[in-house]
């Protein structure tokens, strides 16, 4: 049977949909397992412990697991992720006001991640089989296995302490809120620290890529052809060697996105990861709940994405056996 | 459209430029906005529902109160000053205060604050539905058949003339009332149990010498002075920048280089490297925090499987001269001297140094004497009797573990220390890490012989909650200490119209308290706040640093 891609895409979210209540099913479960609640923070000797009680009663953590799961799953349908126990604001606000920060940090790392990936990988082309070339690959798997935190410090520490160069922390200055070129600024050190062992990975399946695409027939055609070198590695080699790349990004945009924990907190990025590490340690069973919904649907659409893509440049992808 | 090459270029150059631009250019705000860096975010300005030291910090500057704290640092005495409230006067028998407010004091929307403003904070506060943390507050409003009643205990006689009315006379009630203050024309018509996700949490109507300018979640909060001026209050500074900077490091880092002004929080290891900065002047100011072993009084097993109904000594600790034993086989001034230095003082009657007028200075702290020690345990029949290394009695083992909560370096390290020293009087303890909120919970709930933790004290000295035999109503009495004297005290104190007249009877709970030894106190530790020095006229102290931030200055 031949799916057109609507189809497709329709079957594809007909997986993704159950695939995120059965995310959002264990998180539920697992969230309360860890030991304590919300109201752990009320634990202090100038507040009574009736206030707790209270409080419990109110959050609704005195009802039963399958109650609190069932009513949470019905709001949710209705587009209510309720209301988050210590930011005293509903989720979807809270959500919505540091979402954009992670999309912003997420894209401009997999931009520059995406660039410098194939910049690291063209000089095979060039190079392939020298000693230059194998030192470009330790390199970069080297590269590739050190830390994101630890990039970081070292981007902090020269651009941002000794040279000055950059600002080394939040989106903008105090004094310059909402300032595009401040918030390019900003941008700089955090992204670069996402994308340089992101691109290094990216650079090393590149590198294969177009070392296959090197040695396909049409390209020694070229060749033979007298075609000057340039020529032949922007018409033939580049596109045929990037196509897998844009269903890779897919995917990596995804990674990205839910792989910011770590830099956001480093660089005070105020996005999704800094907020789900609050809801964590807060226990914000709501918050908790809607971060994994956000970060789920994320990744499943940069999934998505990804099979569309190879489903456009491939469409024997879209038979069904 | 397609773009000539030198058309590319120049707009790559302008590009790269803007980016520099935005980099290197100068500090333009305003010279008089500080900036204050801030470990996590404001959760809600609404006082109902935080009470954490920054929320409380930055509601002391938007909201009004009736009345401000000062603090005597030679006598360590509490007291107040007028704010919204010009005045006050107390009844004969001191069970009611009449306040007289201020009519200049008006709402960032333009409504004037009156007495119903009062009246409907206190009725919030007091709303078993609103949940909120400083219901405290109202609990010593009279009562209406055995409820606090707010419509009879907090009556406005006029506009700006209010009357609270309490249960009995205590020394605590103007503390008590120095609590942020609600508009009542914005949020009277809200259901109460809405109000925990009201927008006035985020975008409060406030009242005071700063208002709020902008709140960017997880980054900043920027508070503008009110030149306008509140109550004869015209802040000197134009903006307070309350920056969110998650990473320790970072928040030194930014201190060093100028980014940032105030720094709450260091750590004890930051007092060095910031001493030697040109620009940062450190301030240490004796804390009211203090370190402790808690030693289980009273068999944690035995109490909770009769569900408080059996109190029996512990096993181990059950015994004052084992306690004082332990006491005397750690060495406190050595921990003192090798871990905090001149931010710590040791500790060792559960009142700090910093209340003069109530601290017991005749009593010294028991002396590390490990050989004194080991006589004391041999007169409760611990000997090593199979020759092991490990004391025993009756087939028991002097074994047991001390739980630590994770994350905290400095009680790692004391709890190591702890363990070799005691290694030495013959006594085997295992030091296990627990997650911090297991750890607080499982305390609470009595299920640990021995730990080390930390408490504060109160800045009105109260201390039932941590010491009275009720464990009820003492659930911070952790370690199940029960001495009727104690309890006697503790009763005296609270019916004190003035808390200075209670010294005596405090300096007699410390001499008890230290006899008993119920905890080996460890050490009061400094608070440790680290300003730049262009920003002058500060009041660091014990009600944190931004306390009166508008008559802060910068030179």
């Amino acid at each position: 049977m031949f799916n057109s891609l609507p189809t497709y895409i329709l079957r594809r979210l007909g997986e993704i949909l159950p695939l995120l209540f059965g995310l959002l099913t264990v998180v539920f479960f697992l969230a309360r397992l860890m030991p304590g609640d919300a109201t752990d923070a009320l634990i202090s000797p100038t507040i009574p412990a009736s206030v707790r009680e209270q409080l419990r009663e109110q959050f609704g953590l005195d009802r039963p697991l399958v109650d609190q799961y069932v009513s949470w799953i019905r709001s949710a349908l209705r587009g209510d992720l309720g209301v988050s126990f210590t930011r005293a604001e509903p989720v979807t606000t809270v959500i919505a006001g540091v979402l954009p920060n992670t999309l912003v940090l997420g894209g401009a790392a997999l931009l520059i991640e995406v660039v410098l990936g194939v910049l690291l990988a063209l000089p095979v082309l060039w190079l392939h089989g020298t000693r230059r070339e194998q030192l470009l690959s330790r390199l970069l798997l080297g590269v590739y296995a050190i830390p994101s935190f630890w990039i970081g410090m070292i981007l902090l520490m020269v651009f941002s302490y000794w040279l000055g160069w950059f600002p080394s922390s939040q989106m903008y200055s105090s004094d310059q809120y909402g300032s595009f070129s401040n918030l390019i600024a900003h941008l700089v050190l955090p992204a670069l620290t996402i994308a340089i062992p992101a691109a290094a990975a990216l650079a090393r399946y590149m590198r294969s890529s177009l070392q296959n695409v090197q040695r396909q027939e049409f390209v020694l055609f070229a060749r033979s052809l007298g075609l000057p070198r340039t020529k032949i590695v922007r018409s033939y080699i580049l596109p045929n060697a990037a196509s897998p790349l844009i269903a890779l990004a897919g995917v990596e945009f995804g990674v990205l996105m839910t792989g910011v924990l770590v830099t956001e907190t480093l660089y005070s990025w105020p996005g999704m990861g800094q907020l789900t590490v609050h809801a964590i340690f807060a226990r914000d069973y709501p918050l908790i709940m809607g971060c994994v919904l956000v970060a789920g649907v994320v990744v499943a659409i940069g999934n998505l994405a990804a099979d569309v893509a190879n489903a456009i440049l491939d469409p024997r992808l879209r038979f069904t056996r | 459209m397609k773009l000539s090459r030198a058309t590319r270029w120049l707009l790559a150059i302008a590009f790269a430029c803007a980016i520099f631009w935005g980099c290197n250019r100068k500090h333009q705000a305003d010279e008089a906005t500080v900036t204050i860096a801030i470990e996590g975010d404001v959760l809600s300005f609404n006082p109902l529902f935080t009470d954490d030291l920054v929320s409380a910090e930055i509601a002391q500057l938007l909201f009004p109160r009736l009345v401000e704290p000062e603090f005597d640092y030679t006598r360590g005495l509490l007291s107040f000053s007028p704010f919204l409230a010009s005045s006050w006067e107390f009844s004969r028998d001191s069970s009611e205060i009449t306040f007289h407010l201020r009519r200049d004091a008006v709402w960032s929307d333009g409504v004037r604050v009156t007495a119903r403003d009062v009246q409907f904070s206190f009725e919030l506060y007091a709303d078993t539905v609103v949940a909120s943390v400083r219901q405290g507050v109202t609990q010593h409003l009279r009562r209406d058949r055995g409820r606090v009643n707010v419509a009879t205990s907090v009556v406005p006689t006029n506009d700006s003339t209010i009357v609270f009315r309490f249960e009995k006379a205590a020394a605590t009630h103007l503390f008590d009332l120095g609590v942020p203050l609600i508009p009542h024309h914005v949020l009277d018509t809200v259901p109460r149990a809405h109000l925990r996700s009201h927008r006035f949490n985020t975008s409060p109507i406030t009242s005071g010498p700063f208002w709020l300018e902008r709140r960017v979640p997880l980054q900043q909060i920027v508070l503008r002075a009110n030149r306008n001026g509140w109550c004869g209050i015209t802040p000197k500074v134009a903006r307070l920048v309350f920056k969110v900077l998650p990473e320790h490091r970072t928040r030194i880092a930014q201190l060093a280089s100028g980014e940032v002004d105030l720094v709450t929080g260091l750590r004890l290891e930051d007092a060095e490297p910031l001493s030697r900065e040109e620009r940062v002047a450190l301030v240490s100011t004796v804390g009211r925090d203090y370190d402790f072993i808690g030693w289980n009084n009273i068999d944690p097993q035995a109490y909770r499987a009769s569900q408080g109904k059996v109190i029996t000594p512990h096993p181990l600790f059950g015994s004052k001269n084992v306690r004082r034993a332990l006491t005397m086989a750690i060495d406190r001034t050595a921990i003192v001297r090798a871990y905090l230095g001149k931010h710590g003082q040791e500790a060792f009657g559960g009142i700090s140094p910093l209340f003069a007028w109530a601290y017991n200075d005749t009593l010294k702290p028991l002396p590390f004497d490990p050989q004194r020690a080991v006589r004391l345990l041999e007169m409760e029949g611990w000997h090593d009797a199979d020759g092991d290394g490990v004391l025993d009695k009756a087939g028991k083992k002097f074994a047991f573990t001390l739980k630590i909560a994770s994350g905290n370096q400095l009680r790692d390290v004391i709890a190591t220390v702890v363990q070799q020293q005691l290694k030495n009087v013959k006594i085997d303890m295992n030091i296990e890490r627990v997650e911090r909120s297991t750890f607080w919970n499982d305390l609470i709930e009595r299920r640990y012989d021995a730990w080390i933790a930390g408490f504060r004290l109160p800045l009105q000295l109260q201390l039932d909650v941590w010491w009275h035999s009720d464990l009820q109503r003492s659930p911070f009495n952790l370690v199940g200490f029960r001495h009727p004297r104690v309890d006697e005290i503790l009763e005296r104190v609270r019916s004190l119209n003035r808390q200075e007249d209670g010294a005596e009877l405090w300096r007699e709970f410390q001499a008890l308290v230290h006899d008993e030894q119920p905890y080996t106190f460890l050490f009061w530790i400094s608070d440790l706040v680290a300003v730049n020095k262009r920003v002058k006229g500060t009041h660091i102290g014990i009600f944190g640093a931004t306390h009166k931030a508008w008559e802060w200055y910068v030179e």
